[in-house]
């Protein structure tokens, strides 16, 4: 086997401390190196065009560079080396600079130093491979799952690009938890007024399908091939008919507590999910609807006067669609307040939850924006709860981020609303992070019916009736026992992971953090993608966030998709990825336990592994974990590596 | 491949060899960090370059003393830091496992140190490669019952 070494002086950086003529004869001796040859700065362009040329002359099978460190010139010379028409893989590169030259002191040593590296490269590259990177299709096309500010934004920001978006959503109506507040923090804006421009820009965005009341059930394929299959539920109104009158909803003779109103009031079988929610169409339920009950009940179609709108035999569907990329935003939920006894939710008619207190402020909930209490009065006192749940390592060990601030709001929505009323704040932290949130807070702080009390723990706290007002016992952090009457409480749980969370990681073979929101591929760096190559992040659903936040995140899911997948162009598989043998492969699976990209997977007919090279890092966890030598790791063989370990040894 | 191996007795004069295996993201990286500062260190360490501290089968060491290796280091990310995530805890528990492995052949457990290198610890890396050259020197050459 015929091997150049080229040797680069890189000014006198390596030849000052390792005389190329002193180790000429010894290296010239080395199997397989025919021939050694010295330049003074190889990455300069003179340097990679003497590179390029000699290697065209010289035509060696392998190619051997002591230069710097590979981290900053491998790729540059591979590609010299591709040019003069040899496999860029046929190449070693020793780093005589940053780990010979530059840290031995003694020449003598530094020269026995770099000719066993010249050895062990020698014994390794001759055991090379040629490897070709391939390149797949992919489809341009990307899912979207969940449709509040953040599977929003990112769904108009790629299809802004051109690129077609499958929107999914499994509630009737677009815009998640914003369009459900009628201000948001800190600035007190009005919520459903942020979204509406965007649902309007989404609405009517060709680019972009819309699947309301709609889940992923499926799930099959890989980064630029997905294949997806989405049931939507019926919504026995036919979207392109109806008008969005309303006219169906009064003649309804069922109703039922509505779940968009956390339940504090009732809606009809047929109803919006909430006044102005978009798309503008009621939807049927078909659990309520007296149709569904075996009755002959026509009552909205007869009210309804487009004809065909109504559609009472309106049937499931299973689509299939094939996207390139996944964007996961669906959301988050609440934690359930009943893992606080004392707090007596559920339980006392005076407690509510955050959410709930929302719905009361929105014009569009059940008391038109006015706060009264299950009784109809308006209240005197109301005590907000803060941490309910969060930084608590016996329940949620994080901080949720967003209550502290949207309670302030709670205090200015109050305040505008009933003047009068008195606010206590019950608080484990107060947290205001950002450059607007300080506002919020010290005008909540200003508001002079305001008390501020830091409780000891919250587990101690108890919320008890007594003449329909609550009466609320809690220990202060200066260990004092003290007691308030308030006639609501107001309870902000920690932000838990959505329940279709664990479903949906499941599919898509996404990884859960310890918490259960879905893992990042890197907590800073990339938050935004998951570990699986072609899966994304945005919103609530990685992590507690604000809007802001939420949106954020969106656009750089958008952006990770437009710039990982363009449109027109294939991916590239990187060459470096485990290969398995199947001959020897025992079907024990161990390979798919250790792998961190789930990029294994298992053929059943063969009973053999099966690596997916697009989804492959290259790392080899699995090729030291096989245990029948049927993994290989391709540029990190058992065999090269064996024989690198010889070379540097002799 | 060894048998029971007797510690020479402090013998300074042989320089005993060892063989570095280096994740390529942290102390890979964490090596080049050390050769910026141009501060030399004992030359006894050969590195071998492997994409993840996970790539490191303990075949790899055991060829290593075969071949005639005194000592080994296991280099990768700090927890958390992994480029692939976890292959630096599968590294740790390899490293357990081999730990039992080589008192069995009476390899003793100062030869093969395991540690964690980030990019930025040129220091660390010194700090380790010294520390092995001088445990080694200690220890004296290993002795082996089978030709290289």
């Amino acid at each position: 086997m015929k091997i150049g070494v080229y040797f680069c002086k890189c000014g006198t950086n390596i030849s000052d401390r390792i005389d190329p003529e002193v180790i000429r004869e010894e290296v010239l001796s080395v199997p397989g190196v025919e021939y050694f040859k010295t330049c003074d700065y190889l990455c300069s362009e003179e340097g990679k065009n003497f590179l390029e040329e000699d290697l065209k002359g010289e035509k060696p099978e392998r190619v051997i560079i002591t230069a710097c460190s590979p981290r900053d010139y491998e790729k540059t010379f591979r590609e010299c080396v591709s040019k003069a028409a040899i496999n860029p893989y046929l190449m070693q590169m020793i780093n005589l600079r940053e780990q010979v030259a530059w840290v031995t002191a003694d020449p003598e040593e530094a020269a026995e130093k770099a000719t066993s590296y010249i050895r062990g490269a020698a014994a390794r590259v001759s055991r090379h491979a040629p490897l070709e990177e391939q390149e797949i299709e992919v489809c341009p096309d990307v899912l979207v799952v969940g449709a509040g500010p953040a599977g929003l934004k990112a769904a108009l920001a790629i299809a802004g690009a051109g690129r077609k978006v499958v929107l999914v959503e499994k509630s009737p109506m677009l815009g998640g938890m914003p369009v459900r507040f009628e201000e948001l923090f800190p600035n007190l804006e009005c919520g459903p007024c942020l979204l509406e421009p965007v649902l309007a820009e989404v609405l009517q965005e060709k680019r972009i399908e819309i699947l309301t009341l709609s889940e992923v059930v499926e799930v099959a394929g890989y980064c630029g091939n997905f294949l997806v299959k989405v049931r939507p539920s019926p919504r026995f109104i036919d979207l392109a008919k109806c008008i969005g009158c309303g006219e169906c909803i009064n003649p309804c003779p069922e109703s039922t507590p509505n779940p968009f109103n956390c339940g504090l009031n009732e809606k009809k079988a047929i109803a919006f999910a909430q006044t102005g929610g978009l798309p503008n169409a009621p939807f049927i339920d078909s659990c309520v609807c007296r149709r569904f009950k075996d009755e002959d009940c026509r009552l909205c179609q007869a009210a309804c006067p487009v004809e065909g709108a109504v559609v009472f035999d309106d049937q499931e569907k299973l689509l299939d669609k094939n996207v390139g990329a996944i964007v996961l935003a669906v959301g988050s939920a609440l934690y359930d307040c009943t893992h606080f006894p004392g707090l007596a939710y559920g339980k006392s008619a005076n407690v509510y939850t955050s959410m709930e207190f929302e719905r009361l402020l929105a014009a569009t909930g059940p008391t038109a924006g006015k706060v009264l209490r299950r009784d109809g009065q308006p209240p005197e006192t109301v005590a907000i709860v803060h941490c309910v749940g969060s930084l608590d390592n016996q329940h949620r060990g994080y901080c949720s981020g967003v209550c502290c601030q949207y309670a302030f709001k709670f205090n200015q929505m109050i305040k505008h609303q009933l003047p009068e009323a008195r606010v206590w704040h019950l608080h484990r932290e107060l947290v205001t992070p950002g450059k607007e949130e300080f506002a919020l807070f010290a005008r909540a702080t200003g508001n002079p019916r305001a008390t501020f009390i830091r409780y000891a723990n919250l587990g101690d706290v108890r919320v008890s009736e007594r003449d329909g007002k609550s009466e609320i016992r809690y220990e202060d952090a200066a260990g004092r026992s003290e007691t308030i009457q308030a006639d609501m409480v107001v309870l902000c749980p920690a932000i838990v992971p959505a329940e279709a969370s664990g479903r949906l990681a499941a599919l898509l073979e996404t990884s859960q953090d310890r918490f259960g929101f879905f893992e990042e591929l890197h907590g800073r760096a990339d938050a935004a993608q998951t570990k699986i190559k072609g899966i994304y992040l945005a919103g609530t659903c990685q992590g507690p966030k604000d809007i802001q936040g939420s949106v954020n995140q969106g656009m750089a899911a958008a952006g990770y998709v437009l710039s990982q997948l363009p449109a027109g162009k294939k991916l590239s598989i990187e060459p470096i990825t485990a290969m398995v043998d199947e001959a020897a492969c025992s079907g024990c699976r161990v390979c798919r336990k250790v792998c961190p990209y789930k990029a294994i997977g298992f053929d059943n007919a063969k009973g053999v592994s099966v690596v997916n090279a697009l989804l492959c890092h290259g790392c080899g966890t699995c090729v030291a974990a096989c245990p029948s030598g049927a993994m290989t790791g391709r540029h990190y063989t058992h065999d090269q590596i064996f024989a690198e370990i010889e070379g540097v040894l002799q | 491949m060894t048998q029971q191996n007797q510690a020479d007795g402090g013998n300074d004069t042989v320089e005993p060899k060892i063989i570095g295996f280096l994740c390529n993201w942290c102390s890979y990286a964490g090596a080049d960090k050390a050769g910026l500062a141009q501060v030399p260190y004992p030359p006894n360490v050969r590195v071998i370059k492997v994409m993840c501290s996970g790539r490191i089968d303990p075949q790899f060491v055991l060829q290593a003393y075969k071949k005639g290796a005194d000592g080994v280091l296991i280099l990768g990310c700090h927890f958390g830091d992994c480029h692939y995530k976890e292959g630096n805890f599968r590294a740790t528990q390899r490293h357990r496992m081999l730990l039992r492995l080589l008192k069995q052949h009476g390899i003793e457990e100062p030869r093969c140190r395991l540690d964690y290198v980030a990019a930025s610890e040129g220091e660390k890396f010194v700090q380790v490669v010294t520390e092995m050259t001088e445990t080694l020197k200690r220890l004296g050459p290993l002795r082996r019952c089978v030709s290289k």
